[in-house]
């Protein structure tokens, strides 16, 4: 298994380089200059040059290149043009906000869909199936932005219980108001696709000879479907998890700007708009870095939940 | 037992003032994602500007709440002359005002380094304002004379308490360099306190503030970009004043909010649609005064909202020292406009390009003038970009119409340097913001600008409008002005008319009632 992991990190250094020298050319193909968006646009033409001379915008962009990639195998990965502030230490301030709403509400969405969708599946065509089935719908094609606004409607200002910005922090209490909501309306999303895959995986092995067996010599209900079926329909669930662990990372943008709250989605569209190449870079790695990891643990979640699963 | 009671009642009344004491702390809502620069001479976008307004003081200041630069005020300098031709200026410093967080007493040498840093092109983007200072030097600790190349226009408002007028400390700024920004020192009635990435920048009183200690122990000012959001946690009263978004159905839902005050403040951000007169087909002044006759203005604030916004009046923004506020615009003609561009050789219509910004408010206005364009035949065709790449793309001369919102300092000298004099041109090393290739209004422009005579120098700048609004360089539209609202319990301690630094000042006489 060690030999495993050391084969996919290395394959994870080449995925990176090649993320990193796509995003170093895409975002100076991008129209906008980082030296004019700093200064304003009163600013004096020599002064936006003077700038650009100061940030190494002036030279050729090969030479930016083999400095940037110099600097980054030094673990060097610049400054932020906007605050002057080494990137790390930028993207490492924001990053433990976007992780905890992440794992939070994934966690949610795993205790909701996973129950939700094995009670669908052992109900199956029966009414208590259809409204599990209804309303994991509704979850998926229900705007993630609108579910958080209606939340913070009910839930913030008609009760008023959690407050409207959500990014407190020091006691139990101020973290857990401050994450409910947020975490509310992304994991209700991540229980809906949990659900759908659950219930599907379970329906499939339900049908299977070892489960008709398992009732035929007496197992109880309960522990067929918990012990023997649900153990067998993890694959799926996991992959689905893994996969959307990448994408809830991805999406926690609107739900970090609805509920005003610091994180990795904010702090890209930040860099977006004011051309912060280094910051760009930086966070692409830290991005690239999340997908392969995940992807990682999930392929030795694969070994745990069935053994006869062999990494190699 | 009836003594009892009325001792009970006694310890109530005596502990209800605590009870009901004044709130301390302001909460303040701005519309972005996160600070920028914290350095008062770099600083360009409304975020960052209204905080760092409440931070730093000017030699002179614009009276609170007011932006007629008519009324102007001592702040660090206590008074101040200047010889008949205006080009030597002396400034009697304050006495005994102190740096925040200890670093000392502001003196003419904090002076002196605060305007040779703000001419700096290193270290300002304000550097051009100053392009007229010959010398700065600090005579004694409490005088500060500075000596210009020629006389400017309205030269007061360069030391004022904006942009790169704001005054900081030499000691503080030396000792950081680049991470000045992080920690910016000066001598306002707030202090900077603490910065957290996303969410606020905290600034505490300067109980030493020259002007006294304020009422209020502190402000947050916290970065909430979701326009809904802010709304909505201004009406749970987490936040006691939010910037509003910048449009007339915001004001008119909050006015409806209870305990709330609303204000649209000056300065007017004026639209202007810049014409570049050197390329086809708007090189045939019959085609740009056909534009100008289909542009409807009054029907453009019906649609924009009478509250929030307002006629334009020149091609400088109204209210400015130096506007001609009567002067010659197009009328809405329509005919005349179908008429022109037959004449013109364009019968069936054309079709003209414009890039320009996805930024809501603008966007909505270019919408608008395309509407009215088709009515006579021109087809105006849009290119939306984001903001960065628009910013771009129209400094190097790739859209022939040019959308721009702004307001400058409310001199006419400024706006039509920046925007109308040939040496701004677009491309040229000397560049602001002149899309239009305008040239026909330099000699009284240049000329305006060392007048000493203030009625020979509005007749000038009165000409030079004239001129520029005759060669239809460009159409002002109209006036969006600057959208506010906090809880009718602050009291901010004078009467709100206006701010350069484009968000309500806070002073040390700001404070809650309740």
């Amino acid at each position: 298994m060690t030999a495993f992991v050391v084969r996919r990190l290395l394959f994870a250094c080449v995925t990176l380089f090649a993320v990193l020298t796509l995003v170093f050319v895409l975002v100076r193909i991008v129209p906008g200059d980082p030296a004019q968006l700093i200064l304003g646009d009163q600013a004096s033409r020599e002064a936006i040059e003077a700038l650009r001379q100061r940030l190494g915008l002036d030279l050729p962009i090969w030479e930016q290149y083999t400095r940037f990639l110099a600097g980054a195998l030094r673990g060097d990965w610049g400054v932020s043009m906007v605050t002057s502030q080494p990137v790390i230490g930028e993207v490492l301030r924001v990053l433990p906000w976007t992780i905890e709403l992440t794992v939070v509400s994934l966690i949610l969405g795993i205790v909701l869909g996973v129950p939700a969708g094995v009670y669908a599946a052992i109900h199956r065509n029966r009414l208590t199936d259809y409204a599990v089935r209804i309303s994991s719908l509704l979850g998926l094609s229900f705007p993630p932005f609108v579910a958080a606004i209606i939340l913070l409607l009910v839930f913030a200002i008609a009760l008023p219980w959690f407050p409207v910005i959500s990014a407190r922090s020091g006691s139990f209490t101020a973290w857990y108001q401050s994450i409910t909501l947020p975490a509310v309306s992304l994991g209700l999303i991540s229980a809906a696709y949990v659900t759908r895959v659950t219930r599907s995986a379970m329906l499939e092995v339900l049908s299977e000879d070892y489960v008709r067996t398992a009732r035929a010599k007496g197992v109880p209900w309960n522990a067929v479907v918990w012990r023997h079926a649900l153990r067998n329909a993890l694959i799926p669930i996991i992959t689905v998890v893994g996969l959307y662990l990448g994408i809830l990372i991805g999406n926690s943008v609107l739900t970090e700007i609805v509920f005003s709250r610091p994180g990795l989605g904010k702090l890209l569209i930040g860099a977006l708009n004011q051309r912060d190449y280094p910051m760009l870079q930086g966070m692409m790695v830290i991005y690239t870095l999340i997908v392969v990891l995940v992807n990682l643990l999930t392929d030795l979640a694969y070994g745990f939940a069935d053994p006869r699963v062999k990494l190699k | 037992m009836k003594k009892l009671v009325i001792a009970a009642i006694g310890a109530a009344l005596l502990s209800a003032p605590l009870a009901f004491a004044q709130k301390k702390n302001l909460v303040v809502g701005m519309g972005s994602a996160d600070a920028g620069k914290l350095d008062p001479h770099i600083a360009s976008t409304t975020p960052d500007k209204g905080l760092l307004s409440w931070m730093f003081n000017g030699l002179v200041r614009l009276k609170p709440g007011s932006i007629n630069p008519e009324f102007i005020e001592p702040d660090l300098a206590e008074s101040w002359t200047s010889n008949p031709a205006g080009t030597e200026w002396t400034f009697k410093i304050r006495r005994g005002v102190q740096c925040h967080h200890g670093y000392g007493e502001y003196t003419a040498d904090d002076a002196v380094y605060s305007i040779k840093r703000a001419s700096n092109k290193a270290t300002s983007s304000y550097s051009n304002d100053f392009n007229a200072v010959d010398k700065v030097e600090a005579p004694d600790k409490y005088t500060l004379k500075i000596t210009l190349k020629n006389p400017v226009a309205g030269f007061l408002g360069y030391v004022a308490n904006v942009n790169g007028g704001n005054q900081i400390c030499k000691k503080a700024a030396e000792e950081m360099g680049e991470n000045f920004a992080k920690k910016p020192i000066g001598t306002g009635p707030f202090m900077f306190a603490e910065y957290q990435p996303q969410q606020f920048v905290k600034l505490t009183a300067n109980k030493q503030y020259f002007r006294g200690a304020p009422v209020l122990e502190d402000i947050t000012y916290r970065y909430v970009p979701a326009d809904s959001a802010r709304d909505l946690a201004f009406q749970s009263g987490e936040l006691d004043m939010i910037y509003g978004k910048q449009d007339q159905t915001w004001m008119d839902r909050t006015l409806k909010l209870p305990g709330v005050k609303v204000k649209a403040m000056e300065p007017g951000e004026l639209s202007v649609l810049s014409l570049n007169i050197t390329v086809k087909p708007l090189d045939d002044i019959r085609v740009r005064q056909a534009i100008a006759y289909a542009i409807d203005r009054k029907a453009i604030v019906v649609f924009k909202g009478a509250d929030s916004s307002r006629v334009a009046v020149s091609v400088v923004p109204s209210g400015y020292l130096g506007t001609d506020e009567k002067a010659p615009l197009y009328p809405y003609d329509p005919v005349k406009a179908k008429a022109l561009l037959t004449e013109a050789g364009y019968p069936n219509g054309l079709t003209i390009k414009t890039i320009h910004t996805t930024l809501t408010g603008m966007q909505t206005l270019i919408e608008a003038v395309q509407a009215q364009l088709k009515k006579v035949g021109i087809n105006l065709d849009i290119e939306l970009v984001e903001h960065a790449t628009f910013h771009a793309q129209i400094r190097k001369d790739l859209s022939p119409i040019v959308h721009y919102q702004a307001a400058r300092f409310p001199v006419a000298d400024v706006y039509l340097t920046q925007f109308f004099d040939s040496a701004s041109i677009v491309g040229t090393p000397t560049a602001v913001t002149n899309f239009s290739h305008c040239n026909v209004a330099d000699a009284d422009i240049r000329a305006a600008r060392s007048a000493t005579d203030p009625a020979k120098q509005k007749e000038l700048w009165k000409a030079a409008q004239e001129k520029i609004i005759k060669a239809v360089c460009a159409i002002p539209v109209y006036e969006q002005l600057q959208l506010w609202a906090w809880k009718a319990t602050l009291d901010l301690g004078y009467d709100l008319q206006g701010s350069l630094n484009l968000s309500p000042p806070i002073t040390e006489k700001t404070r809650f009632t309740k």
